[in-house]
């Protein structure tokens, strides 16, 4: 399994190395607004989503490393 | 011709300084943020208010900080005695039925994280959390770095780290000594991974990450029912393993659909050494009405598979080692429907109102409503 994903990250790397044209940061004014950020638009509504799902379900990780504990799981 | 060059020059830095910096929309504020949380069937009920504040120190630190407060009651199913009502019985006298065991607890939370950015506008967060409950206390340290590959700012490389001390009281309801023990579990997380701007459009991100539990990993209110129908039948607390390593990846993807439309979509595989294996596909999109106006509809798909040691019955385990009848760790699906309004009353306050729907194929149903204002200086 980390085979595949080291493999999606380096097809992922090599795809932004050759496949993927410039983009000069004059042209970035599309990829600034906020709702092109990744996450949402609310941070504190996304971290009260993730807390519900660590609490629901048995699966967690992959949105950062910051983070506490909680007894609800 | 001179000019122009100035010109060029100064958009590029200008844009460079925006696009490049997390810090994007980071305006100095202060946010409150309230949260509603009900289950069906009298389940549990979380009510949640957060305030949190971000600050700028020159252009190059920012410091984020938040605090919650969370009062949770109402009631979770675990196997208890037919003939018991109170919270803790574990008697073995008569049958066992799998039913809502009522609780309340409440919990406070706060987290501070710096963020220091550097000559070529590198990254890097370093944070500290806290959590406060009366059975359980986690305390973290995390630290992550975000590189430029490029000139440009299309291309980063983040690695990061955190790692958790947790605390738990283990009250001993199965001898009904009233004894309590203090138990510990660390939690080490690390995740890497690359970000691409992939045209004047869209964007992608890709990330691995491991996450190593270790200690007391058990539920000390979740039953099981061991040795059922026999002379030694007990209803006891369960037991998980003390150790859970978890890999997983996260594939994000987000675009524009014509001009002020835009779609992100964000898959999620994790996989662990309990036998637990998971998808998640996550689906928003944000339409900007006007300058004032934000809408936003979302759809979140999530299926895991069940933990080698789950079982629901009661007439199952015996002498396993492990056992649990948790019904988390069992195999489900789950859909979150998402709605959610964002109005910017003026330059400076803006308020926003979230409303969404969960639906487990366990049974679970659960609403969230988030609501708050945030003022920005």
């Amino acid at each position: 399994m980390m085979k595949l994903i080291a493999m999606s990250i380096m097809a992922l790397s090599l795809m932004g190395c050759s496949m993927v044209k410039e983009v000069k940061p004059w042209e970035k004014e599309t990829l600034a607004r906020p709702i092109m950020q990744f996450g949402g638009i609310h941070p504190e509504v996304t971290k009260f989503e993730s807390h519900v799902y660590f609490s629901k379900e048995a699966s967690r990780g992959g949105s950062g490393v910051a983070g506490g504990g909680c007894g609800c799981n | 011709m001179q000019l122009k060059n100035i010109t060029i020059k100064l958009s590029q830095a200008t844009a460079i300084a925006i696009v490049a910096s997390n810090a994007l929309y980071a305006e100095n504020y202060v946010a409150v943020e309230f949260l509603q949380y009900d289950e069906n069937n009298n389940r549990v009920s979380v009510s949640a208010p957060t305030l949190s504040a971000s600050y700028d120190i020159g252009t190059d630190y920012t410091i984020k900080a938040d605090f919650v407060h969370d009062a949770v009651s109402g009631a979770t199913p675990v196997w208890q005695s037919d003939t018991a009502s109170g919270a803790s019985g574990r008697d073995d006298s008569g049958d066992y039925v799998y039913k809502n065991q009522e609780f309340e607890e409440g919990r406070n939370a706060g987290s501070i994280m710096l963020t220091t950015r550097f000559v070529n506008r590198d990254e890097l967060y370093t944070g500290i959390d806290v959590s406060r409950e009366s059975d359980f206390d986690s305390k973290s340290v995390s630290a992550e770095y975000m590189h430029y590959t490029d000139k440009s700012h299309n291309q980063s490389i983040n690695i990061g780290a955190s790692f958790a001390y947790n605390e738990i009281l283990a009250y001993d309801y199965d001898t009904g000594s009233g004894a309590s023990a203090k138990e510990t579990s660390t939690s080490i997380n690390l995740q890497g991974g690359i970000a691409q701007v992939l045209s004047e459009h869209s964007s992608a991100k890709a990330e691995a990450f491991v996450i190593v539990d270790d200690g007391y990993l058990t539920n000390p209110h979740a039953t099981v029912v061991r040795n059922y129908g026999t002379a030694e039948q007990r209803l006891i607390t369960e037991n998980r393993p003390d150790k859970r390593t978890a890999y997983g990846a996260n594939l994000k993807y987000i675009t524009m659909l014509g001009d002020d439309i835009s779609y992100q979509a964000n898959y999620r595989f994790y996989t662990d050494d309990w036998d637990i294996n998971s998808h998640t596909i996550d689906n928003d999109i944000y339409y900007a009405m006007n300058d004032d106006l934000i809408l936003g509809l979302g759809l979140r798909y999530y299926t895991q598979t069940e933990a080698s040691f789950y079982n629901e019955k009661k007439d199952f385990f015996s002498d396993e080692e492990f056992a649990s009848s948790d019904e988390r760790l069992s195999s489900f699906n789950a859909l979150t429907y998402k709605a959610s309004v964002d109005y910017k009353i003026n330059d400076n306050i803006s308020y926003n109102l979230g409303a969404e729907f969960y639906s487990q194929s366990t049974g679970l149903d659960a609403t969230m409503i988030t609501t708050g204002f945030k003022y920005k200086f």
